[in-house]
């Protein structure tokens, strides 16, 4: 009936007697709003329902003084950051919203999600069926260690967020650092050299996060070395309690030749800036590479 | 090797959730015992149930659940347990400030947590049925840690952030026999300095009813009755449940702190029937050696131990085994006095050897030893043992508590007065 783009609902299964009393037990934790809601959205598939009933659903799962948070309206709070959701919660909050909007989403879907307005965008494209708006990729830090061989206590990554002509990552300078009790004592100040190893670092997770194009091979990451780095400027101290901001963008990608520049800032003042990183690389063995 | 003291006791059970209410229901010989309104139909053929009071748990969502004023609990806590966990755990905050404990005292490397419980079978059962219903993906995520029977370990060793020593126990009604028993090779080992014990069992249609089956409940309606170890006519044992809490600690720790011990953990024995999966062995074998073993790592000799807190539980074939054991352990010599708590507390099955070690220490603590109630008619086989059936105003020097579980598993702890 409605063939614009800008579509104003979409048709869902109808509720049974059965599933009707389920999901009012379901719900009934969250506000009146919210209920009210649910129920108009299964029976109308109206789109303009789905925030009350997104956010009812969080705010249910919430620890109460969190909520008057949630009323503020900001769609750039972060879910675990900002919301104290862990992991259980969210999968708490996913089985609900998954019940209550008659859809399923899976867990890759899932790790992507980190503030309100993510998931609210989501649910919006899926309900839609329509492709998610495409956003950079985020990583936390097992998900690092988990891709390149730096670990702790020698891992300067905690976030990366992966997009395909850039990585950004962060790296919170918590003062526990053992090399910081001798740079210098009683005055901490993160060494610059650490600084090329992190941006280093950020190097090798973007690689090992691409593709060759025409093969789908992947980067080993037993096989990357720092090879090089050229015209590095240093502008300001970084202490403890500070987080680095660190960018790199690929300048050029040819096997075995990987080089990028990359830059380290702290609340937007430049701290570190390198011209050329350069590293090379190898590919993975693999039987389909031969193919 | 260290000695073993106990610290700290917590009690939520069906005859007080707290200290002073137990002592005196004991001391009074009142029960807890009452017909339990789920079972009041035509289904259910038991009726009675030693239940809980003042905690409402019976909803299958935990944020719907009331509970004493004393214990407040946020969300993201309660959404992991079963009804047994939230008993369990306000006993445990009871034995911490019973111990005087600080948080540092409770959350590092040398103090460790053992439990002893069966799981949820009502927790189990509703996710399930919810699987079954609503898909795999639409389980509660906290469907697991929530019912199976480690959950009580899951909760209490993550909450009280406990780094020690940790693990479960299941051999049913001696699983926290075996787990003190455990506990003090723990803390006597000097592998920890200080060990939390905690036994707790769910209260409920779905804990109670699957007794019915192998015949072992009693289906008397009348619940000052119900529950009569060592009478003649006994029928079968009345379920209960709820949680205890007891703390174990070295003699470093105990002059370290400068608190005053409860009572001293002496030594257990434990041993098995090896004969049937869940009636115990006719003449008590494996309970007896469990009694016998007890002693010998205890050096003492049976005319030491001045009272026997029994396992019996008011069952035909358990309460007559029992009582051969202990007729082969202590007759001709020794006559210690005998009762079962169970006739007050009912049988809380894993809370079971923890609820009545914890009334052990009580008994050093408060100086008295509760009768073994409502016998009407003694059985025959006991005449020669010196069943008491009323309270003594006298503290016992040494106590003994014995457990006996499914598949002929036997625990047997020995505890001493502290006081000269």
């Amino acid at each position: 009936m409605n063939s614009s783009l800008e579509i104003d609902s979409v048709s869902v299964a109808p509720l049974t007697d059965d599933e009707r009393g389920d999901l009012e037990d379901s719900l009934k934790r969250c506000s009146e709003e919210t209920r009210f809601a649910a129920f108009e959205f299964r029976e109308t598939g109206r789109l303009s329902l789905l925030p009350p009933i997104i956010l009812g659903i969080i705010e249910r799962f919430l620890e109460p003084e969190i909520r008057p948070k949630l009323k503020e309206g900001d769609g750039s709070l972060k879910l675990i950051d900002d919301l104290g959701i862990d992991s259980l919660t969210m999968m708490e909050i996913v089985v609900l919203v998954e019940e209550t909007l008659d859809l399923s989403i899976d867990n890759e879907e899932l790790r992507q999600l980190r503030t309100l307005d993510d998931v609210r965008e989501f649910l919006d494209a899926k309900i839609r069926n329509v492709p998610p708006p495409q956003k950079n990729k985020y990583f936390g830090v097992e998900a690092i260690s988990a891709a390149i061989p730096h670990h702790i206590p020698f891992l300067f990554l905690s976030e990366v967020e992966l997009s395909s002509d850039e990585a950004i990552g962060t790296y919170p300078i918590s003062g526990l650092e053992e090399f910081l009790k001798g740079h210098f004592p009683e005055n901490p100040v993160f060494p610059a050299s650490i600084m090329l190893e992190a941006l280093g670092q950020l190097a090798v997770f973007f690689l090992v996060s691409t593709e060759k194009s025409e093969t789908g091979a992947k980067v080993d990451p037993t096989k990357i070395l720092f090879t090089g780095c050229e015209a590095v400027r240093c502008q300001r101290f970084c202490v403890p309690g500070e987080t680095l901001t660190l960018t790199i963008k690929p300048k050029s990608i040819r096997h075995p030749i990987a080089k990028f520049e990359g830059k380290v800032s702290v609340q937007g003042e430049n701290a570190a800036w390198a011209e050329d990183i350069t590293v090379t690389f190898d590919w993975r063995e693999a039987v389909d590479n031969l193919a | 090797m260290s000695r073993v003291f106990v610290t700290g006791l917590g009690f939520i059970c069906s005859i007080g959730n707290d200290e002073a209410t137990v002592v005196s229901n004991l001391r009074e010989l009142k029960h807890g015992m009452e017909l339990y309104p789920p079972l009041q139909t035509p289904d259910s053929p038991v009726k009675v149930a030693a239940t809980v009071k003042d905690f409402d748990v019976e909803s299958l969502d935990p944020e719907d659940w009331t509970f004493p004023s004393d214990y407040t609990f946020r969300r993201e806590t309660l959404r992991s347990f079963s009804p047994h966990v939230m008993y369990a755990y306000c006993s445990m905050q009871q034995a911490i400030a019973d111990a005087s404990l600080r948080e540092k005292d409770i959350s590092n490397q040398d103090t460790g947590l053992y439990t002893a419980s069966a799981g949820s079978s009502r927790f189990l059962h509703s996710n399930l049925e919810r699987m079954y219903k609503k898909g795999v993906m639409r389980c509660n995520p906290l469907s697991i840690v929530a019912s199976i029977a480690g959950t009580l370990s899951f909760n209490l060793v993550s909450n009280f952030k406990i780094q020690g020593s940790s693990s479960g126990f299941a051999s049913a009604c001696a699983s926290s026999g075996h787990a003190i028993g455990f506990a003090f090779d723990e803390v006597r080992m000097d592998r920890q300095k200080r060990m939390f014990v905690v036994g707790a069992e769910d209260c409920n249609f779905d804990s109670i009813v699957p007794f019915c089956g192998m015949r072992a409940l009693t289906l008397s309606d009348d619940p000052d009755t119900a529950a009569r170890p060592f009478d003649k006519n006994r029928q079968g044992f009345v379920s209960s449940g709820g949680g205890v809490t007891i703390v174990l600690e070295s003699e470093e720790e105990v002059d370290r702190r400068g608190v005053v011990p409860l009572g001293e953990m002496v030594g257990w024995g434990q041993a098995s029937d090896g004969f049937n999966v869940a009636v115990s062995h006719p003449d008590g074998r494996g309970l007896r050696t469990a009694m016998q073993n007890s002693l010998q790592y205890s050096a003492l000799n049976p005319r030491q131990i001045c009272y026997v807190n029994a396992h019996a539980p008011s069952t035909s074939i358990g309460d007559l085994s029992e009582v051969l054991a202990m007729k082969e352990v202590f007759l001709p010599d020794a006559s210690p006095m005998i009762s079962s708590t169970k006739a007050l507390t009912g049988h809380g099955l894993s809370l079971s050897s923890i609820l009545e070690s914890a009334i052990s220490i009580l008994c050093l603590k408060h100086g008295f030893v509760p009768g073994s109630a409502h016998i009407q008619e003694l059985m025959p086989e006991a005449e020669s043992l010196n069943i008491i059936q009323s309270t003594l105003n006298e503290t016992p020097k040494f106590i003994m508590s014995n457990s006996s579980g499914f598949g002929g598993a036997n625990t047997s702890l020995i505890f001493r007065s502290c006081q000269n």
